[in-house]
């Protein structure tokens, strides 16, 4: 008899985001799907709206990571007045963007993940909180809140705010970086540097006592995608399309993001409006690409700054080939906190920065436009088209947890299949492929916030519909 | 020294919701109306969404009241109190009031008393028009957290 689990996070506004696990005649799992909130809505809502808007209305989408999408959209807008920005405001821009990456990926390690993986997967769960991870482990939560402040502060200097800055715009930016806002920054690297460093540390002891999880949280093989330099370096903000396979063999390279959907393809599920991509010479089985720290670290072949240059070495060394492992997205989230850092307090030293050349004026010159930018998460793509007066004619946004869609349902059912004991739905697997997901940190948030802690509940449902199992966690 | 990331405040007031969901941005309307009166000892916050690092700005205050929009059936605002939750775990990017108190006190070791103030709220599409019941409720709410915060500077313990 056919069954199926159903892992079902309630929020307020989008309705259901959910897990569901199948399972086969034989009691075996045999696939999983994770369902996301989708932004057909938001593309909708934007139709019509002149694209100078866009950098303004876009970063509402998030309120985790804003400054992706104000960036995506910036570069849409300078697409389709078909200019190059000023050197100042690339730089600018870039400088940004590595403060979101820090602090989003702190958010993601320190309060997310950390907890299980320091405490215990079957620890109680009131003892699996920041308050043990305290008890446990000195000054990290705390040090891992000023990490994120530091990664917010930059993005407030820069644009006054530390989410949804009005500050990049077609053609450049607004304003440049100010000495006093330099010297801020640079005061607090220091205890940055410090922070990364202990939790790099941490995280390579739980390594060496966690070879279980790294086998078995989403280990298989699939593409990997993102931006590189024309070099083949980590990129963030600049870039074309790379796609690397499991083996390590690049596949396709220096795609122009305007080109993506001459490589991406959207597949689509039962019971979901969400839309999966898939690389499209491959199709939707075996075109499953994964995005995201962990696929920028296997698709670059170098950081360009020094500590985390040895921290990729090492990193690749977990791969024959690319690094195949979902749970060491945990590892490639601190070495590219580590590499924003460095390059942050490289920037410093600029002065470019500090220009007032910082905008292009142009006219509508294109009546198509896309922007990609490395979003923490993966990369974004905003995609519009304009009719002649620049009113939005159309808009795709493809979002890196879309992207991932895929790779994490491979995670969950490789999860599931491990830990699943029959009909009854287990803590420790519920434990489990909640960490499997947080692995890919998907943004769950996204559009509205979410009705405070998110409600799970997992049901076993029989192919007639009753439900033989259900455990439901507030 | 990196500086403190917050200031001190008498009554610290933390709006949060999509100002383009609609109703759900009556948060952030309520913060910032309550923001432009300059009420003494008030500080505002406003955020799409609560997120650890808000723990310090709580910690650091002597009230915090926390303003969400609320489907449901209430036509009027709600003032109640909020205590810590159990656990300062936070398992989403959004956190919540309890979470963030509790969080507050095992990171700071600090956690003041805490107000959950909810606006009724009917729709929650893409768009920035209000309801008329949310409206109104923006305008009560402002009310109440200005009587709250009168309270709290004259010493009273409980709104």
């Amino acid at each position: 008899m056919s069954q199926r689990i159903v892992i079902d996070p309630v929020t307020r506004i989008e309705g259901h985001a959910k897990i569901s696990v199948f399972v086969d005649d034989a009691g075996n799992v045999s696939g999983a799907e994770f369902h996301v909130v989708e932004f057909r809505g938001f593309e909708k809502f934007c139709e019509g709206r002149p694209y100078t808007e866009m950098p303004g209305i876009t970063p509402r989408i998030c309120g985790i990571c804003p400054v992706s999408h104000l960036l995506a959209s910036a570069k849409a807008g300078d697409a389709i007045m078909a200019v190059n920005i000023p050197v100042a405001a690339d730089k600018l821009r870039r400088l940004m963007n590595l403060g979101q990456l820090v602090q989003s990926h702190a958010l993601s390690f320190f309060h997310l993940s950390a907890p299980d993986f320091l405490l215990g997967w079957d620890s109680p769960a009131a003892q699996r909180n920041v308050f043990g991870l305290i008890a446990n482990h000195a000054d990290l939560a705390r040090a891992g809140i000023r990490l994120r402040q530091f990664g917010q502060e930059i993005i407030e200097v820069l644009g006054a705010r530390k989410i949804h800055p009005a500050w990049a715009v077609p053609g450049g930016v607004r304003s440049p970086l100010s000495k006093e806002g330099a010297e801020k920054i640079r005061a607090w690297l220091p205890e940055a540097f410090a922070t990364t460093r202990t939790a790099l540390d941490l995280f390579k002891r739980v390594l060496s006592t966690h070879q279980h999880e790294v086998q078995l949280y989403g280990n298989f093989p699939s593409l990997f995608m993102g931006l590189v330099a024309a070099d083949g370096g980590w990129e963030h903000h600049g870039g074309n399309l790379r796609f690397m396979d499991s083996s390590g063999s690049i596949i396709a390279d220096q795609i122009a993001p305007k080109d993506y959907l001459s490589v991406i393809g959207e597949s689509v599920q039962d019971n979901s409006y969400l839309k999966s991509p898939y690389y499209l010479p491959l199709g939707s089985t075996d075109g499953v690409y994964r995005v995201g720290p962990l696929a920028r670290l296997n698709i670059c072949t170098h950081m360009g700054v020094s500590q985390a240059d040895a921290e990729l070495k090492n990193f690749k060394s977990f791969g024959h080939g690319a690094v195949t492992s979902s749970f060491l997205y945990h590892y490639a989230r601190l070495i590219e906190i580590l590499a924003s850092l460095e390059w942050i307090e490289r920037y410093l030293d600029d002065a470019d920065l500090f220009s007032q050349d910082l905008r292009a004026d142009a006219g509508i010159n294109s009546l198509r436009g896309v922007g990609a930018s490395e979003a923490p998460r993966g990369t974004l793509f905003h995609d519009y088209t304009v009719d002649r007066n620049g009113l939005l004619q159309k808009v795709n946004l493809i979002v890196a947890t879309g992207q991932n869609n895929l790779a994490m349902n491979r995670t969950v059912a490789q999860i599931a299949q491990h830990f699943a004991r029959g009909p009854e739905i287990t803590e420790a697997m519920l434990n489990r492929i909640e960490h499997g997901i947080r692995c890919y940190d998907p943004c769950l948030s996204c559009s509205t916030h979410a009705a405070g802690r998110m409600a799970l509940l997992v049901r076993m449902i029989a192919p007639d519909g009753r439900v033989l199992h259900e455990v439901r966690r507030d | 020294m990196p500086p403190p990331a917050a200031t001190p405040a008498a009554l610290l007031v933390i709006g949060y919701g999509n100002t383009l969901r609609q109703d759900d941005q009556a948060g952030p309307a309520v913060a910032e109306e309550i923001e432009a009166a300059s009420l003494p000892g008030v500080v505002t916050l406003v955020s799409p969404q609560l997120s650890p690092e808000h723990a310090e700005a709580v910690a650091q205050s002597r009230g915090v009241v926390f303003v969400d929009a609320q489907a449901g059936p209430d036509q009027e605002p709600r003032l109640r109190r909020v205590r810590p939750g159990e656990s300062s775990q936070v398992t989403t990017h959004a956190a919540e009031p309890r979470t963030l108190l509790a969080l507050a006190r095992d990171v700071y070791g600090r956690t003041p008393p805490g107000w959950l103030l909810t606006v009724p709220a009917v729709q929650f599409g893409f768009g920035t028009e209000l309801s008329p019941v949310t409206r109104r409720g923006i305008a009560r709410a402002v009310e109440k957290i200005s009587r709250l915060a009168r309270m709290k500077l004259a010493g009273a313990r409980r709104p």
